[in-house]
């Protein structure tokens, strides 16, 4: 029965995409969401059984690769780490198949979409239910490569398709690095397989290994530096942008940490770096997303700073409350996507939060969801992100060596609250700043918008609390004082208190941020750091330029040419017409050239 | 005299027709004098030849060579005839129509 979790979406893609123009829109949307609702059902099953009861299962499907002594196998392979993110996948990717029924109605190419959202889910769960680096990477490639298909979904939109390509090719970069860990660690280990892997100090390059991972978590993972194509990825559709950025792509770069964890331990350097790049992700996607103006690149960075904390809770090697918070973002990151996309929808397509505003008269359950998200985003007590965000950050205040790590996360903590409530306050709460005719007719959407929302909701609010034992259940929770507990809260509270006011103060604070300074630092902030300019300029035009001037012109139309196939024929071409210029049709000279090589060969012999 | 004198002279005589046809740029008639010319130096070659070894076979080659070159000037010259009838001119310079 466990096999269907995963042969269930790959049937519902095959079916749909092979055969979407003979069952139509509304054939492929009721086969997928039963299919992938089915899978969730039984992954919820599954979850109970690997995560509550501390079981592990194992289908062998078949043997892909046998050399000699290395043999690796196709498998689903679930422990409790795999059932958690099989649980969340499901269940989001069900819920976002369901919302799609709704939000993408009346979009011609509806079955493809539906496609690509279940052969994306089957990609993840190829990839978390792995039992070796190379079915996980099958998964890794397999996951860039539906994101470049939904992200490009509106082909005929230019920026779609740059977003796209952006984000295959910044993928890639990780991607690289992942095939070079994976070719060292069997280099190094002689295997594979994730639970043959004893990493041993002596080991050749027990620093290189996890770095060369780390670098690939960055890639998938959106972390600093590769972290580029994550904002560019909201060309695509919202259900896309919730299921890329709330459940599947972004947390395979985690989980591929939380899953090489052995290795990651034995390397101090590289726990280092991983804390490091999470903590600086974390305040740098928090500081971005305080002066971002479109809803969904407000909630994108968020996404980026909150895979930031779970990258940090790896490096000081608390792998349990990584997952924990991956699987408790899934749910309130897919919240706040979906009901970011259900405002979108009822206001005509509308992105920029400076268009909107007042919208709590029109859309109340919109605004309900995303204020319940934005409230376990930022930390609340007793809702889910309070249990594993506020854990995280109570564990890094005792890890002395790495102590900065904790300012950089209390900061970024302060900001999620800050602009979480910023977009709060400038779509729903402030005055209305749209047209009248959209205000109007605003509505909330269809059943199968709302029940989505509604269960995600739920989720976000009970999840952590039921789990938590389940998930976290060896963890010793730190002996600090009662003021350091309540720090993070203390600083969520004031952020959300800013969030709230900043637009109440409107003019005096508005006029400041025309003043010199600020507007600098705005511009500096809504640039993302400058991120994409400094890549542009420094990496990417002079990668750009030496592929035109050089390896096109110089080498392959230059200097290969002209030695190689243009200049050979030439000079044939020349030799043979000065040879045959010698028959120049004076009958003397046939008689001088006769006699001249007789008299030769006389002379030879 | 000795045999090395009619050689020089049979030789001298060749390269004379040699030089004739390739250094002529004139005539044809010219050009096939000196074939003749060649000819005859070849024939006086074998008869020296079968003289000084005293062996017959030499002077049946010369006049076997001598009816060749009789039937090779007569075809040559209808051929300078029919080129004559064609062209009106029979200068060597102006037969080079067919080129490399």
């Amino acid at each position: 029965m466990y096999l269907l979790i995963i042969i269930l979406p790959l049937i519902s893609s095959l079916i749909i995409l092979v055969s979407g123009r003979n069952i139509g829109v509304k054939g492929a949307n009721y086969f997928s969401v039963i299919c992938m609702i089915t899978a969730s059902i039984i992954s919820c099953l599954l979850y109970y059984e690997t995560a509550f009861l501390k079981s592990t299962i194992i289908f062998s499907l078949f043997n892909w690769l046998s050399l000699n002594i290395f043999e690796e196998s196709i498998n689903f392979y679930v422990d409790s780490i795999s059932g958690g993110m099989i649980l969340i996948v499901n269940v989001v990717s069900s819920l976002v198949h369901l919302y799609s029924t709704g939000y993408m109605k009346g979009d011609p190419h509806s079955p493809r979409f539906m496609g690509y959202l279940s052969l994306f889910t089957f990609f993840m769960l190829v990839l978390v239910s792995s039992q070796n680096y190379l079915q996980l990477f099958i998964g890794w490639e397999g996951v860039g490569l539906c994101s470049y298909l939904l992200i490009n979904y509106w082909f005929g939109r230019l920026q779609a398709n740059k977003a796209a390509i952006k984000a295959m090719l910044v993928n890639r970069v990780g991607d690289a690095a992942l095939i070079a860990s994976i070719v060292l660690i069997w280099f190094n280990y002689g295997t594979i397989n994730f639970y043959l892997i004893f990493p041993i100090n002596a080991s050749l390059s027990h620093t290189l290994i996890p770095i060369l991972l780390l670098i690939g978590a960055i890639g998938k993972s959106a972390q600093i530096g590769l972290h580029t194509w994550l904002p560019d990825a909201m060309e695509g559709p919202t259900p896309v942008s919730a299921l890329i950025h709330a459940a599947t792509m972004v947390t395979a770069g985690v989980y591929l940490i939380i899953r090489s964890s052995p290795i990651f331990e034995m390397s101090n350097i590289a726990l280092i770096a991983t804390g490091l790049v999470g903590a600086i992700t974390a305040l740098f996607a928090a500081t971005v997303g305080l002066a971002q103006n479109d809803i969904k690149k407000i909630i994108a960075y968020s996404t980026c700073s909150q895979l930031g904390f779970m990258v940090l809770a790896c490096g000081i090697s608390y792998y349990s409350v990584g997952l924990f918070h991956l699987i408790n973002h899934a749910f309130f990151k897919a919240l706040l996507f979906l009901g970011a996309g259900s405002v979108i929808h009822a206001l005509t397509d509308e992105q920029d939060i400076r268009k909107m505003g007042s919208s709590i008269l029109s859309l109340p359950l919109s605004y309900t969801f995303i204020l319940i998200g934005s409230l376990a985003l930022a930390g609340t007590p007793f809702l889910t992100g309070y249990y594993s965000k506020d854990l995280l950050l109570e564990l890094t205040t005792k890890e002395y060596y790495l102590i900065i790590v904790c300012w950089l996360g209390l900061t970024a903590t302060f900001l999620t609250a800050f602009y979480s409530f910023k977009l709060i306050t400038r779509t729903f709460l402030l005055y209305q700043n749209y047209y009248k005719n959209t205000w109007i007719s605003a509505h909330e959407g269809e059943l199968n918008i709302i029940i989505p929302l509604i269960l995600l909701s739920l989720g976000s609010v009970f999840f952590g609390f039921f789990s938590k034992g389940a998930i976290l259940d060896p963890l010793i929770h730190p002996n600090i004082t009662s003021f350091i507990k309540l720090t993070p809260l203390i600083l969520s509270a004031l952020g959300t208190v800013f969030g709230l006011l900043i637009f109440l103060l409107s003019s005096k604070t508005w006029s400041l941020f025309f003043k010199n300074l600020p507007l600098r630092i705005y511009d500096f902030l809504v640039t993302a750091w400058g991120f994409d300019k400094v890549i542009g300029t420094f990496l990417v035009d002079p990668v750009w330029a030496f592929g035109h001037n050089v390896t096109v012109k110089l080498f392959d139309a230059g200097i290969i040419e002209t030695i190689g196939p243009f200049g050979l024929s030439n000079k044939i071409i020349a030799i043979s017409q000065s040879m045959s210029r010698l028959q120049s049709g004076y009958l003397f000279n046939y008689a001088l050239i006769i006699i001249l090589f007789i008299s030769v060969s006389v002379l030879m012999t | 005299m000795r045999i090395k004198s009619f050689i020089i002279t049979s030789l001298i005589l060749f390269i004379l027709g040699v030089l004739g046809v390739s250094l002529n740029r004139t005539n044809l008639i010219l050009l096939l004098m000196s074939v003749e010319l060649m000819l005859l130096a070849a024939s006086f070659l074998f008869i020296i030849a079968s003289s000084f070894f005293d062996i017959l076979f030499g002077q049946i080659f010369t006049i076997i060579v001598l009816t060749v070159a009789a039937a090779e000037s007569a075809i040559g010259l209808a051929i300078i005839v029919t080129y004559f009838r064609i062209r009106g001119k029979i200068s060597i310079k102006l037969l080079n129509t067919l080129k490399g």
